[in-house]
């Protein structure tokens, strides 16, 4: 009977080395806001806006969008958020959202003018990359809009660890997570300038650098993509 | 590049420990140890010896562990995982209880290996000397899964010399032994070559019960080519070091029979788990 104690044992092992659950603490605000980058119109143009609700993991979500312009008379909106300019003048167009415990909206001033509007800028901002762990990971970096998606320049100031493996840069809305993640591309350089093209994704989309280790499905470090 | 604490764990801490004995078995003596090895590590030593975090991650070996006396001098032995597991867990947001990434289980034939141990000074000598020549076999999945994230072996073939030297130190009433030694392990695939040595202590307290205590050390000689970038498993990167203390019990059921348990532990290390191991077995002492 004693003798076959450690063969119980070492099955009872073996049987109980099954694929549990780790939890991450992933909550973030809810975010809901104007993403179009609108701030002129031609009377008698129209122009689609779109929003974007982030629930409180960070994943976009469909939502009933009421939209309000502040004079119909200058700018009507359609409840479908198409704007289209009666006559001069400036509004501010509201989006807003009803949630089961808050009401969240965003506002954008648009004006309303009779001579031809160019087309919008593209959109930059900036950022800074800094570590969550341990492993060597900082940096600046400049994110800017292009025509077809978007473009991450990181500055010469970066560095990063070279001994973690497996160390992929992701595009989120959450710091702590890369549910809903875009993933940008594993990283191949630990040192200075270098870029990354991202074909077919908004400027606004994402909030966040998340430079996550795959293979031990743990985040190592972030970039807020500055508003 | 794609070294593994699996390989290293199982070298620093179940098999080549006795591998590194310094006595040799007479003409026919032999010694079968079955057992199983385990660790369970939700953080790891980084390269700078600070400890982070990892995903929840599982290394279940089953070790068939032999020595058989070829002649009076010479003492082959096997070691080797004869059943690998590696698991990882599920990783579920705290928040909604989805699973964010699905956690998976890999199961194979770990590395292998193949020693031959010769004893210098004779059976009778009161102080045992002995060089051991081991060869390690990848015989183990180094990418595994469908995250190609989970490993049962190294996927390299090393070499390893090694000396060790020991005495018995007691008496009737007191048995004990200690043994001391030190190995250089040349590692292909673009790994790293270590140094390793390691220190035992060995005492009988009561009848039938042994226990020993170990320590452990692999320093890596930082010479590995391979590139930076590793996408396999885990912590199972190149240049892992550690020092570990363990200790173990074993208890003669029979004069010939008897079961073990033993654990250990890094006090201090770079790129390899920070948790401890756990064993525990069965062994046939056929003198």
């Amino acid at each position: 009977m004693k003798t076959k104690f450690p063969i119980f044992l070492s099955a009872l092992i073996l049987l109980s080395a099954c694929v549990g659950d780790d939890f991450i603490e992933d909550f973030v605000e809810e975010e809901f806001q104007i993403t179009s980058n609108v701030d002129s119109l031609q009377v008698a143009s129209s122009i689609q806006l779109f929003t974007v609700f982030r629930n409180n993991i960070g994943q976009q979500e469909d939502v009933n969008v009421d939209w309000l312009s502040s004079d119909d008379d200058v700018i009507r909106v359609e409840q479908d958020g198409t704007v289209t300019a009666i006559a001069e003048g400036e509004v501010s167009i509201v989006a807003r959202i009803q949630r089961p415990e808050q009401e969240l909206s965003d506002t954008i001033h648009i004006v309303s003018t009779a001579i031809e509007v160019s087309e919008p800028d593209l959109q930059t901002t900036t950022g800074t990359i800094q570590t969550t762990t341990f492993y060597v990971l900082e940096g600046s970096f400049e994110y800017t809009e292009t025509d077809s998606g978007v473009r991450i320049d990181i500055a010469d100031d970066y560095e990063a660890s070279s001994r973690l493996p497996g160390l992929y840069l992701y595009l989120s809305n959450n710091p702590n997570s890369i549910a809903g993640a875009h993933e940008v591309s594993e990283v191949t350089t630990f040192t200075g300038e270098h870029s990354y093209e991202v074909e077919g994704v908004g400027f606004s989309d994402y909030s966040y650098l998340l430079y996550y280790c795959k293979p031990f499905n743990v985040k190592v470090g972030d970039g807020k993509i500055q508003d | 590049m794609k070294n593994i604490i699996i390989a290293i764990l199982l070298i620093a801490v179940s098999g080549p420990i006795s591998a590194q004995s310094p006595w040799v078995k007479k003409k026919g003596e032999a010694y079968v140890k079955l057992s199983e090895w385990w660790t369970v590590f939700d953080q790891h030593y980084t390269d700078k010896g600070d400890i982070d975090p990892n995903v929840t991650t599982g290394i279940y070996n089953t070790f068939l562990y032999a020595e058989y006396g070829v002649s009076d001098r010479f003492t082959a032995v096997f070691n080797g995982a004869i059943f690998s597991r590696n698991v990882m867990n599920n990783l579920r947001s705290a928040t909604t209880g989805d699973i964010i990434v699905e956690g998976e289980g890999l199961n194979t034939i770990g590395d292998l290996e193949f020693a031959l141990r010769y004893g210098i000074f004779s059976q009778d000598s009161p102080w045992k000397l002995s060089a051991t020549l081991s060869l390690g076999l990848p015989t183990g999945t180094v990418a595994g899964g469908k995250g190609q994230n989970l490993q049962t072996g190294d996927g390299e073939f090393n070499q390893q010399l090694s000396v060790s030297a020991g005495k018995s130190i007691g008496n009737q009433e007191f048995p004990a032994y200690f043994s001391l030694y030190a190995a250089v392990n040349n590692r292909t695939q673009g790994f790293s070559d270590e140094f390793r040595w390691g220190a035992e202590l060995g005492f009988q307290p009561i009848n039938k019960l042994w226990v020993t205590t170990r320590l452990q050390s692999v320093e890596s000689l930082q010479n590995g080519d391979a590139s930076d970038l590793n996408t396999a498993s885990s912590i199972f990167a190149n240049n892992s070091e550690f020092l570990s203390v363990g200790a173990e019990l074993s208890y003669y059921l029979t004069d010939k029979l008897g079961l073990s348990v033993g654990a250990a532990t890094a006090v201090r290390g770079e790129i390899i788990a920070a948790a401890p191991s756990y064993n525990v077995g069965v062994f046939l002492d056929l003198q």
